[in-house]
């Protein structure tokens, strides 16, 4: 039983092709070379030969067409994994020479790439879709105009390759009762109002004084911490007999809460010295008095969806640090809190401003919505409070007062669709008929464009007079009926009829191209192009492409698509601490990963060249990132194009932080992280994936080392080096860029025992300079960009294959290639232009046939 | 395997003398006739439990020392309140499943050790789990046929693709109660529904299946070939539910046995205290043989967070010199106590014939990964006497790569289940039946 490499392989050769450093088969087969070969024989065969077999192997009567089969490439794979992991050959027996070694690894490891590559590729074949969970999400919203909560339904990015892939897409049991369960409860929302009540909530603004709570809150802590240094005085000036009833168990203990009440009341007493705190809150963060001051809006039920708005006068400190004169808005209930967003305050103590801030509250939620300052993940805000402490004996200084804050609300949602749904009833039907056609309409509109049969609606219809005589009321009867029709497959599937080659429908055109560039059902405008057949018209297909993506709704292509393409949930993956990246807070995470999508976002819309993500002369980003970046002269939290001054490191995905993020474990930058994903992202020459069971270096060595000297061992063994020499080099180039993404002149490296988060530091020089693999030379990663900017072609080519792997639902295969060129040679006319790409695949023959 | 093994496994099978059904036998399941009477001379049946941990253990302190196999091994320290039941629990090395790479799943194939690629043009599949096999055979005469417990949040515990740690015969993922408020209302909350009503609920239940299948039909006759198969496991759902259904129909008329001691509903609990919950509901589950196998997919965010850690779960299983480390430590041991009192209480509930729920009980704990990313030597804790295991060892497999499947063949046989074969098992552990 060996280990098989090959399942690390697939999820990046779905989506991209193999190493142009592979000789790619012009037959379309994987085959090892009979130099190699030779290798193997001289190696392998002596124990492993048809006779000896030791192990149950045998190496004589293997193909070599590795791509002949599945179980063929498994035994090729397994091959693979022994000499790479060193335990062929054993020991005791001769072993392979480095260079003949590294060879074979090399070639092999290339050809498996290629064979898994061939071995999976669907043959064009786009299988049946389920809607994925974002596009059921959508879908269901347009249809019935409520947003559903879909987080019991399983997520299908958690299955690799993109969440449209229609293979992979599975169904159960539970899932069939959970869309039944959710479709029920947003349709009696839709149709009968609230869950409880039929009465819509008014509009109307609730005020928040934050003085009246924390005036008197911090005056009564400010006692407590008074009494306890007072009742630990009595207490040490006699601990032999210590008076009764001061609550203290020993000397220790009355130490130390002296030690922590004489370091907390200052903050305490100075705050209460403020005269702004008699009519507003300076928001401060105390370690047991309930940690940061949170200005708290009265708790918004289930029944209360709607927009809101939160209205605030603030004033900003202006000697305390940028980062802090910023307002945090979050969401939730109990301890969870979602980010909503930021806003930074530039009113004065003298000259306060009135900030607004809005949102959705969706049906069913329950949220008490907060203001407070800016936080850090895990215990980072408490520490550097701490360590402040320690320093200035007052603990982190405010940044923001805020005089009032009103939370205002709700403005009802548009839902029109109830009138559509339940239209007006004709004088002369009865309640049959009537509920019959409402069911008939609303099934038709579901299925997109596919007649539902007599016989199922007599079977919903069914439902609802069931329901009648249980003594439902109309509107709650029809629902039961309804939400059969939103777990029906018609709806749950895009049902693309036609077998073969021939052309879609005009409405499976539109659908198709609707949850592409929208995740979401054809909207009226489309769908009657598809009824009328005017979409099958090339022209009339791009005007409406155009329209798509100037529309609002082109953002879920931008948010599905971008993020998968380029795997950012790596974002997410490790937290930072706080006390060690005082600058690396929730804010930047969240605007990192949202500068990624302005980028995409500003390049579509003004029809900008694809490079630009390599290297441009601009970023899009916004204050809080500006402020990050150490950028000026930007006010206000929409994400902008901002002209860079010359010579600045940011510019292109090379310079933000969300990829150097993504390139980190939360402690340190990672090389071979980042190396891997400019291979595969911006290359499209991805390394064949890491053997599993290889440990991780941090634990390997516990010397405080640069991290360039920590993965020599990368270099050392041929079978590591195979990969390592094209991966390393790459992300040493990157090494001026934190694992927070902030640019450093040095390595700090933290070693030994933490205290409050923040442990010792060692410093090391960068060492950046290195060479792409059969490339250009760097010195630093000025020059490491340039040089990846030069492969503008490889980018491209690499971003068409996910365009068709997505846009498509299936992944990218061989049968690809061809549909792929078509799409560069139209974009490349226009400096690849990402919209370009977008036409020519949707006016491709594969795009519009089944 | 020696003649003797095979006969004695043999034996061991036809002694519990269950019926092995290939496929989806639920159908066959037999009428509660006798619920609630028990027979005191019927030997006590077989259970099965599966607990996941998701991300890996602290592996280089966790695991014995290799050189000192058997009885007169050292529990490691990590482990210590397991001491009292050292005698009752093995601890394996070596096990693995060829097939799993992806580092951050420790459940997804830890019950199956399918091949995730292994059908072309595809990038997820997996195989049904070694507790469904199991269902098959022992569901057939309890309520629930399995229950399966998860997590809320458990996207980032390590846990991997899937709803729970079971996987159905089409390999698709089963979803799991993933509160001890929702496991405790789905298995011992009292309906106070007239029958009349609920045999109603149940009808309707029937005419929505009636109904969605008719569209499904009807779009099938449109399909092509691959699409139409699709398509069928929409239809396979459709089934699934049906037979749940007739199941609960049987069940409708049947007075529910109360645990032993009486269950109130559980409250809002989060992390070591949810885990040890869960435990106490699979044992009054058990006491009223209200399921015969359990799998248990546990919280690993919410349990380090309320060990004080303020880390996430996937920051601490990188562990290295430090915090990262300490929690992860704590976390082990913090296992190792609540298992320890799960086998108390199992010991403590007695079977009408004396013995102990413990005694027919198989419980496996563990994850498909080691530790960090990596996936082999999965650490393996077993217990309880339902499979004739002879425990109280620790066993370190000759071949490091030895099929953690064996270990499932293993259960299954020794449960009294006559599987055949089980993922890419080579055989039965031999040493498990031996003294």
């Amino acid at each position: 039983m060996k280990f098989s490499l090959m399942k690390f392989i697939l999820p990046a050769i779905f989506v991209f092709l193999a190493a142009c450093s592979i000789a790619e088969a012009q037959d379309g087969s994987a085959f090892m070379q009979e130099k190699q070969i030779a290798v193997f024989k001289k190696y392998c065969y002596e124990c492993h030969n048809s006779d000896a077999q030791e192990g149950s192997v045998d190496l004589e009567t293997i193909p070599l067409e590795i791509s002949k089969d599945i179980e063929t490439a498994e035994r090729w794979a397994k091959v693979l994994n022994a000499i790479n992991s060193g335990e062929m050959p054993p020991e005791d027996a001769e072993q392979i020479p480095d260079r003949k070694k590294l060879d074979f690894l090399e070639e092999l490891s290339g050809q498996m790439v290629l064979a898994r590559k061939i071995l999976s590729d669907s043959g064009g074949k786009i299988t049946l879709r389920r809607l994925n969970q974002r596009e059921y999400a959508n879908t269901l919203e347009a249809l019935i105009g409520v947003r559903p909560d879909t987080s019991d339904l399983p997520d299908d990015q958690a299955s690799a390759g993109f969440d449209t892939e229609g293979a992979s897409l599975f169904f159960s049991s539970d899932q069939l009762e959970q869309y039944l369960r959710t479709a029920r409860r947003y349709l009696d929302i839709a149709l009968n109002g609230s869950p409880k009540t039929k009465r819509k909530s008014k509009r109307r603004t609730k005020r928040v004084e934050p003085e009246e709570t924390y005036t008197p809150h911090y005056r009564k802590y400010l006692r407590e911490l008074k009494t306890k240094i007072a009742n630990s005085k009595k207490y040490l000036a006699s601990p032999d007999n210590p008076p009764k009833g001061l609550g203290i168990l020993d000397a220790y203990q009355a130490k130390k809460q002296m030690k922590q009440a004489k370091e907390w009341s200052p903050q305490l007493e100075e705050y209460l010295a403020r005269p702004e705190t008699k009519t507003g809150a300076t928001l401060i963060l105390t370690i047991k008095g309930g940690g940061p001051t949170k200005i708290k809006l009265p708790v918004v039920g289930p029944t209360e969806f709607g927009r809101y708005k939160i209205r605030l006068r603030a004033a900003a400190y202006k000697d305390a640090p940028a980062r802090f004169q910023y307002l945090e808005f979050t969401s939730g209930f109990g301890r969870t809190r979602n980010h909503m967003g930021w806003r930074k305050v530039r009113g004065t103590l003298k000259k306060p401003e009135i900030i607004e801030f809005e949102f959705d509250h969706l049906p069913g939620d329950r949220h008490q919505y907060m203001v407070h300052q800016r936080t850090h993940q895990d215990r980072g805000d408490k520490n550097l409070w701490t360590l402040n402490q320690k320093e200035n004996g007052m603990g982190t200084p405010p940044g923001v007062w805020v005089d009032w804050a009103e939370l205002i609300g709700p403005e009802p949602f548009n839902l029109s669709q109830r009138q559509e749904i339940l239209f007006k009833k004709p004088k002369s039907w009865n309640e049959k008929k009537y509920a019959t056609e409402v069911i008939r309409r609303f099934a038709a509109n579901a299925f997109r464009g596919t007649k539902p049969t007599d016989a199922y609606i007599r079977k919903l219809v069914e439902r609802f007079e069931s329901a009648r005589r249980d003594g439902d009321n109309f509107e709650k009867a029809i629902v039961e009926p309804l939400a059969i029709v939103l777990s029906s497959p018609s709806f749950l599937y895009m049902v693309e009829s036609a077998g073969g080659k021939e052309s879609l429908t005009a409405h499976e055109l539109a659908t198709r191209l609707s949850y592409f560039l929208w995740s979401t059902s054809p909207d009226q405008e489309l769908a009657a192009l598809a009824k009328s057949g005017k979409l099958s018209d090339p022209k009339v297909l791009r005007k409406q492409t155009e329209r798509m993506i100037a529309d609002p709704k082109f953002e879920r292509f931008i948010d599905g698509f971008v993020y998968q393409w380029l795997e950012m949930e790596r974002i997410d993956m490790f937290q930072s601490s706080g006390a060690q990246y005082p600058n690396f807070d929730n804010a930047i995470r969240a605007n990192s990963r949202e500068e990624l999508f302005s980028m995409v976002r500003m390049l579509v819309k003004k029809k900008l060249p694809l490079k630009d993500l390599l290297r441009s002369d601009y970023v899009v980003i916004n204050e809080v990132l500006a402020d990050f970046y150490g950028i000026d002269g930007v006010e206000g939290h929409e994400f902008r194009k901002v002209d860079l001054p010359e010579r600045s490191v940011r510019g292109g995905l090379l310079g933000t932080s969300a990829v150097h993020i993504m390139g980190s474990d939360g402690l340190r930058s990672s090389p071979v992280e980042r190396g891997a994903w400019v291979l595969r992202h911006l290359l499209d020459n991805p390394p064949p994936p890491a053997p599993p069971n290889v440990p991780q270096l941090s634990r390997l060595d516990e010397e405080v080392l640069p991290v360039r000297k920590l993965q020599r061992a990368h270099q050392e063994q041929p079978q590591c080096a195979q990969c390592h020499q094209k991966i390393d080099p790459i992300g040493y180039g990157l090494e001026n860029f934190d694992s927070t993404g902030a640019w450093r002149e040095v390595e700090l490296v933290s070693f030994g025992k933490s205290r409050f988060g923040r442990q010792n530091t060692k410093e090391f020089a960068i060492d950046t300079a290195g060479k792409l693999y059969n490339g250009r030379k760097f010195s630093n990663f000025s020059e490491l960009r340039n040089a990846i900017a030069e492969h503008e072609d490889d980018f491209a080519r690499g971003f068409s294959k996910s365009l068709i792997a997505y846009g498509l639902g299936r992944p990218y295969g061989f049968t690809d290639e061809a549909l792929s060129k078509e799409i560069l040679q139209q974009a490349v006319k226009r400096k690849y232009d990402i919209n370009e790409f977008i036409h020519a695949l949707v006016q491709s023959k594969t795009f519009t046939t089944k | 395997m020696t003649n003797s093994r095979r006969t004695f496994l043999r034996s061991a099978t036809s002694a519990v003398a269950l019926p092995f059904l290939p496929s989806l036998g639920l159908t066959a399941a037999a009428a509660p006739v006798a619920r609630g009477v028990v027979n005191p001379l019927a030997p006590p049946p077989k259970r099965l439990v599966f607990l996941g941990i998701g991300f890996g253990v602290t592996a280089d302190r966790w695991y014995p020392d290799v050189d000192r196999e058997g009885a007169k091994y050292k529990l490691p320290k990590l482990l210590k309140p397991l001491t009292r039941h050292k005698d009752d629990i093995t601890i394996i090395q070596n096990l693995m499943h060829q097939y799993s790479a992806d580092g951050h799943a420790g459940s997804t194939f830890w019950l199956t050790g399918a091949n995730r690629y292994a059908v072309p043009g595809q990038n997820f599949h997996n195989t049904i789990s070694v507790d469904q096999v199991a269902a098959e055979v022992l569901g057939n005469d309890t309520r629930f046929t399995s229950v399966q417990l998860t997590a809320k949040d458990a996207k980032s515990d390590g846990h991997g693709p899937g709803l729970s740690l079971a996987w159905n015969r089409s390999g698709k993922p089963i979803a799991g109660l993933d509160t001890p408020v929702a496991a405790f209302h789905r298995m011992f909350s009292n309906d106070t529904t007239p029958l009349k009503q609920r045999q109603k609920i149940l009808n309707d239940q029937r005419s929505v299946l009636d109904a969605v299948l008719s569209d499904a039909k009807a779009i099938n006759r449109k399909l092509d070939k691959s699409d139409s198969e699709k398509l069928d496991e929409y239809f396979q759902s459709v089934r699934e539910i049906e037979i749940r259904l007739a199941k609960e129909e049987k069940w409708l008329a049947v007075d529910k046995k109360k645990p032993s001691k009486p269950l109130s509903e559980p409250g809002d609990l989060e992390g070591v205290e949810e885990i040890r919950m869960m435990y106490d509901l699979m044992v009054a589950a058990m006491q009223v043989d209200a399921s015969r196998v359990f799998t248990y997919r546990m919280p690993a965010n919410r349990m380090i967070q309320s060990l004080g850690a303020t880390m996430s779960a996937h920051t601490m299983s990188h562990f290295s010199e430090g915090e990262r480390r300490t929690v992860s430590q704590k976390r082990d041991t913090a296992h190792a106590k609540l298992l320890a009192e799960f086998f108390d209480k199992l010991k403590k509930s007695k079977e009408p014939d004396g013995s102990s729920l413990f005694d027919h009980c198989s419980i496996t704990f563990g994850t498909n990964l080691s530790s960090v990313h990596t996936l082999k030597n999965c650490p393996t804790l077993i217990a309880g006497g339902g499979s004739g295991f002879k425990h109280g060892r620790h066993l370190v497999m000759d071949n490091p790569k030895t099929p953690l499947c064996n270990l499932w063949l293993s259960t299954l046989r020794g449960s009294g289940i006559a599987a055949e074969s089980f993922g890419d098992a080579t055989g039965v552990i031999d040493e498990l039946f031996e003294a």
